[in-house]
Formats: structure tokens, C-alpha cells, sequence
């Protein structure tokens, strides 16, 4: 009856989507409040009845119930419950169910949010809404229900993938379709605003928050994804410009170009053509990831749906929404008044600036992910495209955006002071210069473009703190002053400051861990020993540890340094009897921002034919501040989001308070 | 399926009702442009109160504001209209109906769930016989799980996943049974024996490590030994294996058909220095049944010129037994009884040999 019932709410949200979309366009076009209302409460219905749904699969995993038979293919009685409750989003049936949920969550916040608005931008905001939910719920609950039952039901299920089997599915997944999902909001504003044909500073500034909640999510979502790839793969790194990756990063560029040109149009009522474009191109980014990962295009652990035909019907989805949005945009565009004129030096500039820098950014990555696609595609050989490409156009694009980035926030709307800046951002580049010039001198072996490298995230850290002492007048007014100027901030620009200082944390870490990274490998019998750099690793034992639903090697691994102990780790290596699978369990030992990395490999015979493993060791400098600083970023984001002044539901109390 | 209905019924209820609300409490009609620009110049006052904003800025600053606001008040909303009660409640009847017409076309409301632990206690309701072997091995962990200081289930779902060819299962399952009881050899030789079935048929250092554990609770057990001494013999050291070997005969009871296997197994090793290699089978010739009487016709002769070969009596009499002949079968038990009616192991061995099934 649960999975039954499940079905049924996913079709019923499907009907409510339709209804949404239906009595919002006519409520909306019409004048009418009272239809627009109803289309308002299908879309908190249609939210509720996916929350069901959701709830109904949940429990057909942990029950086991295997004539479900999304829940036969992906999970197993001997899995444990963390798994079987989050192997619910671990399959490509169930991650749409997790998309389409929060779709509707989107749309639901912004009927309950949005009761402020003006009924035309609302109720075509919320009936285009409801039209991405009828295309992906249908899509759903016809091509991929994760409900469909299977008789007989199998008796045992076919389990996840062991590399899956982690506690960060729990919460990647959903930060991540938080995040791509949240353009979703922007993008049916953009539609909203065209149809109504005012697109003015009030919809920039409606639009914002929502860009900043569904980029400070999806900065998470990639920066859990990173690390986890980083622990769970065996070999360390964190990020290897693999589609999906670059998938998920498209919609970031373009989310972090929109979050800054919005402010434009916001204050200025400029720029307001190119936002709604990146209000657009934000959320069909996000669907051509969707479509990368579940067409079968793509070989990688994140493509669960190797499927044809799927693949086509997602396109099919991502091209009717893209060509509506962007056949609209193109109706429309003449008509948008020209915002305020703004001097080549001011802010506006360097937000333009950045927008181009990140845009071009984002035409390398796509050009990078799509073009082995399409050449296979077109018959040609088939070939990879790596770093080296990306280190050729990506990197010098962002280094560029980096060195400007501490001057826009300095710079005056309209017309800007150069020289003040440069004046006030002097203390700041000697800094870094600084810290380039020691890095040269003093890290061991010597990296001049690295030590450059450090210097950059300095002077984006430096330059941030430059920003909040000019707000608060830090050395220029007496104490006091300082001290209300401190307090009286709005969370805005803390949150500014916060996301560019943990773009520099950032910056540091990737260029010291790439740089400076030590590591080392060597079969070991128990009681061997290898050097890494300055630390001595040591196979104490190996022993056989059965897992809940594994069987592993668990080596104790002793670190010292100069003899003096530092750590003691487990790696293992796990041996998954349902699937047949092994994977490598690292084991991590954190020292500051360093990390000790040991991964236990396969077991081979000794020199005198005892067995032995083969153990790597890598010693990751600074590798932390590489996933501190995006939650920095993150968090950046969140601050700035609960700034009163982004807060749109209550405009009355607002003023009464003052009042 | 009652149930589920009613459920269904109720969620559609509850999202109609959630649509009639929404018509019900329509939002204001406000337009909140006004009372945006008005924040904004609002704000750029308690900025500008807070020293924040430099005096030509805020100059400039209020005076966009105040033209937008102008502008803004220009355009302000259209009126809206009342109407459309009637359309909300028709579509809010409808919609829980379109949703039941397609439910019906991808849905299965006839199928009852099917939790796990609903069918182990189905599984174990039934004859075992009707069981898949999955279904076998479910019932027998759900037992495990039940009784965890019961070693019992563990061990026959240990013998079911070797039946199986699943060897690590069926190491999991006996590690997990000899943590409950350590110290039962039997749990040890069938660990090392799985050891063995994966390595197909190696003995590696898992299984010898088992097998020693199984010896040291019980010196005299005799497959956890055989397998150690095979196990040397197959690591080349022929001397020592065949000492274990040796040293096992003596423990085997007479008659036990391992004994001769034991022995010619050490015959071949002694002479070859290592285990005969299993032939290919399509190398080994056609037996036909003729030359299977000729070669039991030449045993009977060779037992008439020395009758001093209790072996070969019950190797005898168990031809006969799997050939069928019960005449000749019953003959030759008596004359072999009556030749070794002192030697009671000869006499069990000869009963076990004449009752070997058909």
C-alpha cells in the first residue's frame, strides 16, 4: 500500500503541477486573484504530495521492499540504515524524485514568499514553475518511476554502488539539486518578467535572494562532492575536470556572474538584459548537467542512467525550456529601457568586467566538457580533454578576475575614484607581493608561478579586509566611531567580504596542495616501513574486519615524525560480496590544515613470499583551506541572504518597526 | 487495497482543500514597487544618517530613487477583477480524478507492499522444498539474527552459500558463527574448506591458518590434517606432507572409503613427488559396463588366491552393491563376515560398503 501510495502522490503532484501552471497563467493574465490563489495552493499541494511520495520510497528501502523495483536494483538487506534511507537519491529514478521535490519546494516557497508581489510577476513566475514541473514530474512518473513494481519480487536486492556507500550521500545530493534546482526560481521570474514586460529594479531584487540561496547551495553541494571525491577515490585529488564536475560548475559561474550583475540592475537599473539572460542560462546550465549525467554521454560514477532514450527525452526538455526562455528573451529584448549610464571606472564597470571574465569562463569549461562529445558524436576519434586545457584558458581567465575582484567593492557606483583605490589597496598588494616573495625563498623546492599563485589568495584575503576597515573607517576615525560603523554594517557586506576572503582561503590551498604535495608508495609486509618527506609510515598489522555488509583488510598505520609519534590510521580495503565490488576505504589524519593520506592497496607476496600491501602515502599541505574556503563562500552567501534588506515578505513590519 | 484507497482518497482531499484555501485567501493585490522605492529611499536615508554614504552620493542617489519611484507609480497595477470561484472549485473537483485515471494506467493498487520481514515469515511458514536457495538463505540468516548465540543457522547457511559456489559469503556466514562458537572444529575445517573452494582448490595461508585453528582445539580431527598436509604437498615440501599424511592413516577407521583415496593419493605422491594431476576428462577412456565386470570378475579371482585382504572384500562387495547384483552382493558379505568375524571395524565397514546407494 506505501509504494502504491507513493505512485499515486507523484501522479497527483503531477496533476497539481498542471493545475498550477493552468490557474496561475490565467489567474495572472486575467487580473484574477482568486484563480491565481488556487493555482498557489496546487503549488503548496504539489510540494506536499512529492514530500509523501518521497516519504512512501524512503520507506520501501528501509523495509526492503523489493517489489519496488528501483529499491531491488539499488539497495540490500545487509546494507546499513544510513545507506538504505539515502540509497533512496542513490539511483537515477529516485535522484529525479529528489529533483522533482525540490522543484516543487521551490515552488512552494515562492507562493508562500512571494504573497508581497505584484500579482502579474507572481502568478507568471509560479505558473512557469509549474510548467518545469509538469515536464520533469511527467518525465518521472512515465519514464522513470522509481514505483514501478517488479513481480516476483526478488529475493535478495542487487545493492548499491560500494563507492556510493558513504555518509556523504546524505547530503551531497541535496545540496546540490538545492542548489541547481534553486535557478529553477530565477528562471521563472526571468520568463515572469518578460511575459509581463516590466523588468525593473524590483525584479532584480526579488530575483537576488533566491540566486544566493541557490548559489550558496550549490557551493556546498560541489564542495562536499570534491571532498568526498577526494577521501573516497584513493589517490587524492579533488577535483579532475571530469564532465560532471564541469556540469556542476557551469551553473556556479554563471549563478556567481548573476549574483553580481543583479546588484547592478538592483541599484542602477542597468545591465538588466544581460541578467535576465543569466537568469536564464543559470538554470538551463543546471538541466544540461541533469541531461550529462542521465543520457548515458557520459562514462563516470555520477552516470547512473545509461539510457538512450531517457537521454533524449531530457534533451527534449532542456531544448523546449532553453528555446522558450531564450525565444522570449529575444521578443523582448527591445523593449528594455536603458538603465543609468555609469563611467568606465566604478563599480558597475568592475562588475561588468567580472560578468565577462566569468562568462568567458564559463564558455571554456562548456567548450572543454562538450567538444570530445561532439567529436565522437560527429564520428571522430575519441579524445580527452584535461587539465592541461584547463590550466591553458580557465586558469588565466580567473586569475584576472581575481586581481580585479579587491577593487570593485572599493569603487564608487557611477563614477569611481582609480587613484583613491589603488591608494587604499596598496597596503594590501605589498602584502601579497610580500608573501610571493617569501613563498619563493622559503618553501622547499622552489616554485616561482606557485609562490605567484599563493600571492594572488593573499591579496584576495587582504583585499576583503581592506573593504571592511574603509566601511569602518578602521585608523581614520576615532574609536567609537569605529565601533558603531562596526556594529551598524549591513550583513550584506559582511557577507561580501566573507565570500571573497574564502575565494583567497581557497586560492591558497588548491595552489599549495597541487604544488607541494609529497607523496610516496611502497609494498609493505607487516612491520615494513616507508618516508614520507619528513614523516616515517609504518604497517603495524593487517587484519581481516567484517564490515555490516563487507569484508575488509583493516591495516594499522603508525605515523611519526623525527620518532615522535603522530597518528595512528586504519585504512582498509573492502571486498562488497553483492556486488562483487572493492573499494579502498582511506584513512586521513588531520594535522591543521594538512593532511596525512594512507590508502591501504591490494594484497601481493613479499620478497621472502610473506604478504604484503602495497601502501600509498601522500602528505597534502594546506588541502583543508581547498573545502574551507567554499564553505566560506557558502556561508558568505547565507549571511548576505538574511540581510533585512533582501527579506521581501515583510515590507510592512519592516517599516512598522521603524515607524 | 481498501486502505489504500482510502488513502489516496484523503491525500486528494487534502490537496483539493489546499486549492480551495488558496482561491479562498487570495493574496493582496499590493504592488510592491511602491513600497520598494520607498524602502530604498528609506534606506539611503539611515545610511546616509549613519555616515556611511559620501554627501554627493547620497544627493544622487535619492534623486534615481525618486525618478524611479516616479516612473514606477506611472506604470502602477492594473486593476484586478473579481470571479473565477466557480473555475477553482470545478478544477479542484477534477484534478484528484484525472490524477486516479492516470494513476490507474502506471500504477498496481492490487499489489499489497512486500517488506522483507513480511516475507521471511512467509518463507518460513512454508516447505522449505518450494524455496529458492536465496529464500533459503534469508530464512536461515533471519534465524541467525534471532537466535545470536546459536551458531546453528550460520553453519547451514555457510553450507548453503558454498552449495552456491558463493565463498565469501560462506566464509562471512562461519566467521560469524565461530565468534558465537570458537572453539567448534568443525566451524574451523569448514572456514578453511571455503578458503580452499575460492582459492579453487589452493590451500593459501586463510586456510591453513583455519585448519590450524580447527587442529590445535582437536589433534586428532582428520580433514583439517589432511588438508595441511595436501597443503605442504602442494607448497612442494612432499616429505613433510606425506609424514601428516602417514600419520593421519591410523586414525581413520578401516573400510572408510577416504582411507583407500588417502592411500592411493600417498602412493602417487611418494612416487611422483607431487599429487597426480586430475585428468582431462575427455582423456579418460570409455569404460563400458562389460569391462566393469571383468575388472570385479578379476578382483573376485585374485581374493579366491589371497583371501588376506580385507580392503579388497569390501571393495568387492560394494561392486556388486553399486552394480546391482544383490545375489552375488550377499554371498560375498557372508564369506567376508565369516572371515573376519573377530575384526568388528572390517565387519561395520562391510555393511556400510553393501548398503551403498544405488
Amino acid at each position: 500500500m506505501i509504494a502504491e501510495l507513493g505512485a499515486f502522490c507523484l501522479v497527483l503532484a503531477l496533476v497539481l503541477s498542471v493545475v498550477q501552471a493552468g490557474l496561475c497563467g490565467v489567474g495572472g493574465g486575467r487580473r484574477l486573484p482568486v484563480l491565481a490563489g488556487a493555482g498557489e495552493g496546487a503549488a503548496l499541494a504539489a510540494f506536499l504530495a512529492l514530500l509523501a511520495a518521497f516519504g512512501c520510497l524512503i520507506w520501501a528501502f528501509v523495509t526492503s521492499d523489493f517489489s519496488v523495483s528501483n529499491v531491488a536494483a539499488n539497495s540490500h538487506t545487509q546494507k546499513p540504515m544510513l545507506y538504505r534511507v539515502a540509497g533512496a537519491w542513490g539511483s537515477h529514478e529516485g535522484s529525479m524524485l529528489l529533483w522533482c521535490l525540490t522543484l516543487t519546494g521551490y515552488g512552494a516557497a515562492t507562493a508562500v514568499f512571494g504573497r508581497g508581489l505584484r500579482l502579474g510577476l507572481r502568478s507568471y513566475a509560479l505558473s512557469a514553475q509549474g510548467v518545469l514541473g509538469v515536464l520533469f514530474l511527467a518525465y518521472t512518473a512515465f519514464a522513470s518511476n522509481p514505483f514501478t513494481r517488479v513481480f516476483p519480487a526478488p529475493v535478495e536486492g542487487r545493492s548499491l554502488n560500494p563507492l556510493l556507500q558513504d555518509p556523504a550521500l546524505a547530503f551531497h545530493p541535496p545540496f546540490l539539486y538545492a542548489g541547481y534546482v534553486g535557478f529553477s526560481v530565477v528562471f521563472s521570474f526571468a520568463v515572469a518578467a518578460l511575459i509581463d514586460g516590466r523588468l525593473d529594479s524590483a525584479w532584480a531584487r526579488w530575483v537576488r535572494p533566491w540566486t544566493l540561496a541557490a548559489w550558496s547551495l550549490l557551493t556546498v553541494g560541489i564542495g562536499l562532492g570534491a571532498f568526498w571525491a577526494y577521501y573516497e577515490l584513493g589517490w587524492g585529488g579533488w577535483w579532475f575536470w571530469d564532465p560532471v564536475e564541469n556540469a556542476s560548475f557551469m551553473p556556479w559561474l554563471v549563478g556567481a556572474a548573476l549574483l553580481h550583475s543583479a546588484i547592478v540592475t538592483e541599484r542602477r537599473g542597468a545591465l538588466t538584459g544581460w541578467t535576465v539572460f543569466l537568469a536564464l542560462a543559470a538554470f538551463v546550465f543546471s538541466m544540461l548537467g541533469a541531461f550529462l549525467v542521465r543520457s548515458g554521454v557520459l562514462t563516470s560514477v555520477h552516470a547512473f542512467a545509461v539510457d538512450p532514450t531517457r537521454g533524449v527525452m531530457l534533451l527534449s526538455i532542456l531544448g523546449v525550456t532553453a528555446g522558450a526562455g531564450f525565444i522570449l528573451f529575444a521578443w523582448r529584448a527591445q523593449t528594455l529601457a536603458p538603465g543609468g549610464a555609469f563611467a568606465p571606472v566604478s563599480r558597475e564597470s568592475a562588475i561588468v568586467l567580472n560578468n565577462i571574465l566569468l562568462s568567458a569562463a564559463t564558455a571554456t569549461v562548456l567548450l572543454g566538457t562538450l567538444y570530445p562529445l561532439i567529436r565522437e558524436a560527429t564520428g571522430g576519434e575519441t579524445v580527452s580533454v584535461g587539465p592541461p586545457y584547463f590550466n591553458l584558458t580557465f586558469t588565466p581567465l580567473l586569475i584576472l578576475a581575481f586581481i580585479i575582484l579587491p577593487a570593485g567593492p572599493l569603487l564608487a557606483w557611477k563614477r569611481g575614484d582609480a587613484k583613491g583605490v589603488a591608494q587604499r589597496l596598496g597596503l594590501a598588494a605589498a602584502i601579497a607581493a610580500g608573501c610571493a616573495v617569501l613563498a619563493v625563498v622559503l618553501i622547499s623546492p622552489r616554485h616561482a608561478v606557485a609562490s605567484a599563485g599563493l600571492g594572488v589568495g593573499v591579496w584576495l584575503i587582504c583585499g576583503a579586509a581592506v573593504e571592511i576597515a574603509e566601511r569602518i573607517k578602521l585608523f581614520k576615525a576615532p574609536g567609537a566611531e569605529v565601533k558603531r560603523r562596526l556594529t551598524g554594517l549591513p550583513r550584506g557586506a559582511w557577507g561580501t567580504t566573507l565570500a571573497h576572503a574564502g575565494l583567497g582561503v581557497f586560492v591558497l590551498g588548491a595552489v599549495y596542495e597541487t604544488t607541494w604535495k609529497v607523496e610516496a608508495a611502497e609494498a609493505l609486509t607487516q612491520g615494513g616501513r616507508l618516508s614520507l618527506g619528513a614523516y616515517e609510515v609504518r604497517l603495524d598489522s593487517v587484519a581481516v574486519h567484517d564490515g555490516p555488509n563487507y569484508l575488509a583488510e583493516r591495516g594499522v598505520v603508525r605515523v611519526t615524525r623525527d620518532g615522535a609519534a603522530v597518528c595512528t590510521a586504519q585504512p582498509e580495503r573492502r571486498f562488497y560480496p553483492a556486488g562483487g565490488q572493492t573499494t579502498s576505504e582511506v584513512a586521513l589524519c588531520l594535522k591543521g590544515v594538512d593532511d596525512l593520506y594512507i590508502v591501504l592497496g591490494e594484497r601481493r607476496a613479499g620478497p621472502n613470499g610473506e604478504p604484503a600491501w602495497l601502501v600509498r602515502a601522500y602528505f597534502n599541505p594546506w588541502v583543508r583551506l581547498i573545502f574551507l574556503g567554499p564553505l566560506m563562500m557558502a556561508l558568505g552567501g547565507l549571511v548576505s541572504l538574511s540581510d533585512r534588506r533582501l527579506r521581501f515578505a515583510a515590507p510592512a513590519k519592516a517599516e512598522g518597526a521603524k515607524a | 487495497m481498501i486502505a489504500f484507497w482510502i488513502a489516496a482518497a484523503a491525500v486528494s482531499a487534502l490537496a483539493a482543500a489546499l486549492v480551495l484555501r488558496g482561491a479562498a485567501r487570495p493574496a493582496p493585490a499590493g504592488d510592491e514597487t511602491l513600497s520598494l522605492h520607498k524602502r530604498q529611499l528609506a534606506e539611503i536615508d539611515e545610511l546616509a544618517e549613519r555616515g556611511l554614504l559620501a554627501e554627493g552620493e547620497v544627493r544622487s542617489a535619492r534623486t534615481e530613487a525618486a525618478r524611479r519611484l516616479l516612473s514606477a507609480a506611472d506604470e502602477a497595477a492594473t486593476a484586478t477583477r473579481q470571479g473565477g470561484r466557480r473555475t477553482a472549485l470545478i478544477v479542484a473537483g477534477i484534478a484528484p480524478l484525472a490524477a486516479v485515471v492516470i494513476y490507474v494506467l502506471v500504477g498496481a493498487p492490487d499489489q499489497p507492499d512486500q517488506p522483507y520481514a513480511k516475507r521471511i515469515a512467509e518463507w518460513r511458514a512454508s516447505d522449505p522444498r518450494s524455496l529458492e536457495p536465496d529464500a533459503i538463505a534469508a530464512v536461515l540468516e533471519a534465524a541467525a539474527k534471532e537466535k545470536p548465540n546459536d551458531p546453528e543457522p550460520l553453519r547451514n547457511l555457510a553450507i548453503l552459500k558454498s552449495a552456491l559456489d558463493d565463498a565469501p559469503g560462506a566464509q562471512a556466514a562461519l566467521r560469524r558463527a565461530l565468534r558465537v562458537a570458537p572453539d567448534r572444529v568443525d566451524l574451523w575445517t569448514a572456514l578453511g574448506e571455503a578458503f580452499v573452494l575460492e582459492a579453487r582448490g589452493q590451500i593459501n595461508d586463510d586456510a591453513v591458518r583455519a585448519f590450524d585453528e580447527a587442529v590445535k582445539r582437536d589433534p586428532k580431527a582428520l580433514t583439517p590434517r589432511y588438508y595441511l598436509g595436501r597443503g605442504r604437498i602442494l607448497k612442494g615440501e612432499a616429505a613433510e606432507g606425506l609424514t601428516l599424511w602417514r600419520g593421519l592413516l591410523p586414525d581413520i577407521p578401516a573400510g572408510d572409503p577416504r582411507r583407500t583415496v588417502l592411500e592411493g593419493e600417498i602412493a602417487a605422491v611418494a612416487r611422483d613427488g607431487r599429487l597426480p594431476m586430475p585428468e582431462p576428462e575427455a582423456a579418460q577412456p570409455q569404460v563400458s559396463p562389460a569391462d566393469i565386470q571383468g575388472m570385479v570378475d578379476g578382483l573376485a579371482a585374485r581374493l579366491k588366491e589371497q583371501p588376506d585382504d580385507p580392503e579388497g572384500w569390501v571393495r568387492l562387495v560394494r561392486a556388486y552393491a553399486v552394480l546391482g547384483d544383490a545375489a552375488k552382493r550377499d554371498a560375498t558379505l557372508a564369506e567376508a563376515r565369516a572371515r573376519y568375524k573377530d575384526q568388528p571395524q572390517v565387519l561395520d565397514a562391510l555393511t556400510a560398503a553393501a548398503e551403498v546407494p544405488r
